[in-house]
């Protein structure tokens, strides 16, 4: 799996995604580690969404299981990630699909 | 008042891991504290009576935590209390809004299958267990002395008690994650 995952399992797997994978990928357009990520959420959404350990955790595992972000180095034992291009693409057609369905809404009303 | 409490098989009594979360909660709520949590834990746990906290406990099943996984708990405030078997132990003093280590549902889900997982893996190691024996004893009786067969007797015996409790232990995990 990793870095071989293609982007048509990515898309099947990923696509409709979760807020909480949504927000971790955008955050690691950046350099971040775990703890960063979750501040950088929470100032974004003004606090409505607040990252757990267990959640972060696991879900960056998941995340570079598929290839979709990177470690880049450690520092003071934690992992600094970043986003790969394929998390790149995966993030764009997400976001492609969401724009849709705010347009779709808004022409129904 | 005994200022020490023994529970004994607690992580029976509480199958899923967030009635084990909230009985932990109860118990240092009730001033039942606990600092440490070993290998033993789930079969025998003592707290010790003092000052009643409010604290926010994780039941977190991780067969093999990456490197990170302890750092990035801590970082998130979380105190580090141990682990028994796969399941490691947190806690977390708090006021006002209960923290969250799994703030999605998702998460929730997959702790929860990360879980049963464990607990199946452990049956199936015992099933292998009492099968083996049962077949040792069947296939080898004639040559092995009495004193070798009461012992493989007695340890299919003791396995199959374990077997059967895990078995039990699954079935209601899988009934209440169905629930």
């Amino acid at each position: 799996m990793g870095e071989n995952m293609s982007v048509e399992k990515a898309r099947k797997r990923y696509i409709p995604m979760s807020e909480t994978m949504f927000y971790i990928l955008l955050s690691l357009k950046q350099e971040r580690h775990g703890y960063a990520i979750m501040q950088h959420v929470k100032e974004l959404t003004k606090g409505r969404i607040r990252l757990g350990a267990g959640t972060v955790y696991s879900s960056l595992g998941k995340l570079e299981g598929d290839g979709l972000i990177k470690s880049i180095r450690e520092e003071d034992r934690r992992n600094i990630y970043l986003i790969t291009p394929l998390g790149k693409q995966i993030l764009h057609e997400e976001t492609e699909r969401i724009a849709e369905l705010c347009f779709n809404y808004k022409e129904a009303l | 008042m005994s200022d020490q409490k023994t529970v004994l098989f607690p992580a029976f009594r509480y199958i899923l891991p967030s009635d084990y979360e909230n009985w932990l909660e109860q118990m240092a709520a009730e001033g039942w504290q606990i600092d440490h949590i070993g290998q033993w834990s789930s079969i025998v746990m003592s707290f010790r009576l003092c000052e009643p906290k409010k604290y926010r406990f994780v039941y977190d099943p991780q067969v093999s935590p990456r490197k990170e996984y302890i750092p990035t708990y801590e970082e998130f405030g979380w105190e580090y209390l141990g682990r028994m078997a796969s399941a490691h132990i947190w806690r977390m003093e708090y006021e006002g809004e209960r923290p969250q280590a799994f703030s999605d549902q998702e998460g929730l889900v997959e702790r929860n299958r990360r879980n049963l997982t464990a607990v199946s893996i452990s049956f199936f190691i015992f099933l292998a267990t009492v099968l083996s024996i049962g077949v040792w004893l069947g296939f080898a009786v004639d040559s092995l002395s009495a004193g070798d067969r009461i012992q493989l007797v007695i340890a299919g015996v003791f396995f199959g008690v374990i077997l059967l409790a895990l078995g039990y232990f699954m079935m209601q995990m899988r009934k209440k994650l169905q629930k």
